[in-house]
């Protein structure tokens, strides 16, 4: 189910908040090797995990993290502008009605095919809660291959700025338009993804 | 252009060509703006074999297709392997370093040349589940690489793909290989096989006599349609009946 959580402030209250935060250490650190602060040795937390953060998680049964994605206000400090301002061309985006993506997250439990299946389900929610709620679009930096995965989600993205080698990898900013019309272009990409995929075969 | 225009011209190829050779025509003016002559949106499989429905756009020289055509290199290109290998856009001149080039490899950039290719600039695309692609950029011999439009070349390349993707995902299903499905038995003999065991090896680490391995590896190569068992082994773990983490986990 999906779960929409606006406040962290006590993070290890919460058994759902929890998983995800230690499904983030597990992605983010110890896959990915991102040198963020880990909590405990368990959970990655950092600055930005605070009561200005929505979060949404899509968790199984027992509160099993699956996929999750924090939502940060541009109009406070966020990422994009506190340290990727110059994957910009202009003034990164700041606005009530804009959000930043960040730590999209799914989870390394899930076999290929279910990693689509969250994938899809957890973009299908970041647009209707931005529908819900009055969010007219988001922001996002994105490493080029999964930059190219976002386009393929079938929603409208426009390059914020050129994208630029950081740290040994390249990164692209971009700005994700949402409006009425966006959950029928998502429709429209899992129709192209359906039809391009090769992967199909027996589940073992 | 500032980028903002090119941004809104390549949301704009993306969501309104209706047709290849609209891509196509945008494509060759993309190209052009960032300082290139020439451009291929591809799939890498062997276009031939493919019979259509793989991504396959170019304004490369005639002569050069036909070549790249006739030798099926679309699976073995090395600019295609480079491109397996990382995410981000490179320079042609700087795949010795990413990947090994056989003398073959060699020999196939030299008839590049020959052909009046010179050096070039491709950005990988692989959206998982999917045939892996790109879209590379390239100039005649002699002339320079637009080195400061290379990031601009990047975000063409990103987009190019997904329009071609929109269009050619309307063409028809790109052919789906039968899944093969193995005994349990005859993918345990298999997982030693490619270890490097032999049957009699295999006869003792599963407990069954050695001619039970040799007839369940057999069967395994029936299923799959080959006759020798290293390509055994390649098409299991391509399609996921063996991975990598098997093999190496004792």
């Amino acid at each position: 189910m999906l779960h929409v959580l606006q406040s962290a402030a006590r993070p290890a209250s919460d058994a759902v908040l929890r998983a995800m935060f230690a499904a983030r250490k597990s992605v983010f650190v110890d896959l990915l090797k991102w040198d963020v602060p880990v909590l405990d040795g368990a959970y990655e937390v950092d600055q930005f995990d605070d009561v200005h953060a929505t979060y949404l998680i899509l968790a199984g049964p027992d509160d099993t993290h699956l996929g999750s994605a924090r939502l940060l206000p541009t109009t406070r400090p966020h990422i994009l502008d506190s340290f990727y301002a110059d994957l910009c061309e202009d003034a990164p985006p700041r606005d009530a009605d804009i959000f930043e993506i960040t730590r999209f997250c799914l989870d390394r439990r899930l076999c290929a095919r279910e990693r689509r299946q969250v994938r899809d389900t957890l973009v299908s929610a970041l647009v209707d809660h931005a529908l819900a709620t009055g969010i007219a679009a988001y922001s996002a930096i994105a490493e080029m291959g999964w930059f190219q995965q976002i386009l393929a989600f079938g929603w409208r993205c426009m390059p914020l700025g050129l994208p630029r080698v950081i740290d040994g990898t390249m990164l692209a900013a971009l700005r994700i338009e949402i409006t009425p019309e966006t959950p029928s272009l998502l429709e429209s990409g899992r129709a192209t993804a359906a039809a391009l995929r090769v992967d199909r075969r027996v589940a073992a | 252009m500032r980028l903002h225009a090119l941004a809104t011209h390549f949301m704009h190829v993306v969501e309104a060509v209706g047709s290849a050779d609209d891509l196509a025509l945008a494509m060759a003016a993309i190209t052009a703006e960032i300082g290139f002559q020439y451009f291929a949106l591809t799939h890498h499989v062997d276009i031939v074999a493919a019979s259509g429905n793989a991504i396959r756009l170019h304004n490369y020289p005639a002569q050069w297709a036909d070549y790249y055509d006739g030798n099926a290199l679309g699976v073995s290109d090395p600019v295609h392997r480079a491109s397996h290998v990382t995410s981000a856009g490179f320079c042609w001149s700087r795949m010795p370093f990413m990947i090994p080039l056989t003398a073959a490899d060699q020999r196939m950039l030299a008839l590049g040349r020959d052909q009046g290719i010179g050096d070039g600039f491709t950005v990988p695309a692989n959206v998982p589940g999917e045939a892996r692609g790109s879209c590379s950029f390239a100039n005649q011999a002699g002339r320079p690489m637009p080195d400061t439009n290379l990031p601009l070349a990047q975000l063409a390349g990103n987009f190019a793909f997904e329009a071609a993707r929109r269009l050619w995902s309307k063409r028809g299903h790109l052919p789906v290989p039968q899944p093969r499905v193995l005994t349990d038995r005859q993918r345990d003999c298999l997982l030693w096989v490619a270890r490097g065991k032999g049957d009699w090896e295999i006869a003792i680490i599963l407990g069954i006599s050695e001619e039970t391995v040799a007839r369940h590896v057999r069967d395994a190569c029936e299923r799959y349609g080959v006759n020798k068992r290293t390509l055994l082994v390649i098409r299991a773990l391509f399609d996921g009946t063996l991975t990598f983490t098997d093999l190496f986990r004792r």
